[in-house]
């Protein structure tokens, strides 16, 4: 592959190596491995995504305005990152820190942020393939309809998978065993989705919760997804790319925000080994 | 996938002649609670370290700084002239490590587990080799989840060897392997250590570390209280000698530098000067023509050094 030229130490090391990439790439093809040896995993995550298209009918009798296919992606986009890449990778974590598989990941040559990167890869590939059904889905049921701008979703859907990851590892730091993340998830699970504008619009809240609710954690993944497939603005208004971008400022700087400070969380709360 | 990679460890000489590990003044701290309190050691290439200690001594929390895993709240680590922390990137391919206890993905198959790791490493062992070497070839299909505690421990070590290191840090490398296992691994470590590598080892076996190590420091409550040879270590104790005496036997006469720990009849003495006693006792013996029972004459073990110091009663150090 390659061949190392002589070299002092310490300096010789750094180039010697297989690279980041290879060596996550190592790590995260075990970790394909393994979701795909556990059947119900990959039966669920086909199932779910088929389950959310299959409503569609189902919302289309209201036949009102709203388009119906672009705000099913969407709901698919919000509830996909907080359900499952959040809360999957949470118990993800926490259960390869209780097996005392993440110490062992850090004596080698990877370094902390490839270790995590590595074991979120399934959980990252799972959530674009789930997303990716529902868009064919509503493909194939004709309720398509051309986005806004692909800019936004795309935004909303890279920056959400990244915070969802740091979001989850940060609350490994309060998460005792897969089983308790049941409880820990909670506050992102109700709280941040509930006000997140999928359920309840922001336009019909109070004016007061409605601008609280706009700077939780999943709200702008949601508000760009939604400016960029259905041109509506958190309020409900139809906007058209120029004003899909100036209404995204907001929305931009809280996903911007929040990764900043999820990333800072989980480099201090990041929990390495099983607390005794 | 072949790694045709020419070892870069074949190039580099780090600091010809100079040690692998130096740990200088360490210590580090669990909130009030000082686990190390200030230990210094070196190890050099084809050498064995062995820290002992009973559990709580502080033996994993050091090594946790020299693996790289926990910084030091006082004093240094140096890993091949490196901080194993901050120069991670230039460490890591020389430094193999065997924690306590790690745990595997119960899913996948040793051969999977060995295959995944060696695609992190930057020149590993061939998988097939890296089996052959703990005697896994015969299981390498077999999940991960279904091996026995020993196997577990073998693919461990496996792990730990795959990259070839040329510092290798074994905590408590044979705890829970049967005696046969654990005289293989032993030779492994043997062979390692003939090609140039340095090994700091704990152990809770005074068998192993007397097998393995050729220097050994004992650690009390964080700090060193004995360090050398195995040899120099049992000589830390005196010597034992065992008879009994018949009940008309005459009274054993003053014999130089030996304490009399039991009287007759069943006699036990001790000494740091073994030969010279067993010589005046025995002289003793034949003119009083007295028998001896059961004599028994023995140099002070490592274990009975261990046990001297290791525990938290007050004691000399040497």
């Amino acid at each position: 592959m390659t061949t190392t030229t002589p070299t002092t130490f310490p300096a010789a090391a750094a180039q010697a190596g297989p690279g980041r990439a290879r060596r996550t790439l190592a790590l995260a093809r075990a970790e394909v491995r393994l979701f795909l040896r556990n059947r119900t995993a990959v039966v669920n995550s086909v199932l779910l995504p088929l389950l959310l298209v299959a409503t569609v009918p189902a919302l289309g009798l209201g036949g009102d305005t709203i388009a119906v296919g672009p705000q099913l992606l969407v709901t698919a986009i919000g509830v996909t990152l907080i359900f499952l890449t959040y809360y999957n990778l949470l118990t993800t974590f926490v259960s390869r820190r209780e097996e005392l598989v993440l110490q062992r990941m850090r004596t080698g040559e990877l370094t902390e942020a490839e270790v995590v990167l590595g074991i979120a890869v399934p959980t990252l590939l799972v959530t674009a393939g789930q997303i990716a059904i529902v868009a064919a889905g509503i493909a194939v049921l004709g309720e398509w309809s051309a986005p806004v701008d692909v800019v936004l979703p795309v935004l909303a859907l890279v920056g959400g998978g990244a915070l969802m990851l740091v979001l989850a590892a940060a609350s490994t730091a309060f998460t005792r065993t897969a089983e308790s993340a049941q409880i820990t998830a909670l506050p992102l699970l109700v709280i941040s989705t509930g006000l997140c504008g999928l359920f309840v619009p922001l336009s019909a809240l109070p004016e007061q919760l409605a601008t609280v609710a706009r700077f939780l954690p999943l709200t702008p993944i949601v508000e760009l997804s939604q400016l960029g497939l259905a041109g509506r603005t958190w309020r409900g208004d139809a906007v058209d790319l120029a004003g899909a971008w100036s209404t995204a400022v907001v929305p931009l700087a809280v996903l911007g925000g929040w990764l900043v400070v999820g990333t800072v969380l989980a480099r201090r709360g990041f929990r390495w080994t099983p607390r005794r | 996938m072949t790694h045709v990679i020419e070892h870069p460890l074949e190039h580099v000489r780090p600091r010809h002649g100079g040690p692998a590990v130096e740990v200088a003044d360490l210590h580090r701290s669990y909130g009030s609670f000082e686990a190390v309190r200030g230990i210094s050691f070196e190890v050099h290439p084809g050498e064995v370290f062995a820290l002992l200690g009973v559990n709580g001594a502080g033996k994993t929390s050091a090594l946790e700084v020299v693996e790289g895993l926990a910084a030091p709240d006082g004093g240094s680590v140096q890993v091949l002239g490196g901080d194993p922390r901050r120069d991670h990137a230039a460490v890591r391919p020389y430094l193999g490590v065997l924690l306590q206890s790690s745990g595997l993905p119960g899913d996948l198959t040793v051969r999977e587990a060995v295959a995944a790791w060696a695609g992190t490493l930057t020149a590993p062992r061939p998988v097939d080799e890296a089996l052959a070497q703990v005697d896994m070839a015969g299981r390498a299909d077999v999940r991960v989840r279904s091996l026995s505690g020993g196997e577990r421990r073998r693919v461990d070590l496996a792990l730990a060897l795959l990259g070839r290191p040329r510092v290798l840090v074994l905590d408590e490398p044979t705890t829970g392997l049967d005696p046969e296992s654990r005289r293989t691994v032993w030779s492994l470590i043997h062979d390692l250590v003939d090609g140039g590598t340095a090994v700091v080892l704990t152990t809770h076996h005074l068998e192993e570390a007397e097998e393995l190590a050729d220097r050994i420091a004992v650690l009390r409550a964080g700090r060193i209280v004995l360090e050398g040879t195995p040899a120099e270590i049992a000589e830390t104790q005196p010597a034992t000698i065992r008879f009994s005496l018949a009940p008309d036997a005459p009274p054993l006469p003053v014999l130089p530098g030996v304490q009399v720990l039991a009287p007759a009849p069943d006699v036990e003495l001790q000494t740091r000067a073994l030969q010279p006693a067993l010589t005046a006792l025995l002289a003793w013996a034949g003119e009083s023509d007295v028998l001896l029972a059961g004599l028994q004459a023995r140099a002070a073990s490592l274990e009975q050094a261990f046990l001297a110091v290791a525990d938290d009663t007050p004691s000399t150090t040497v």
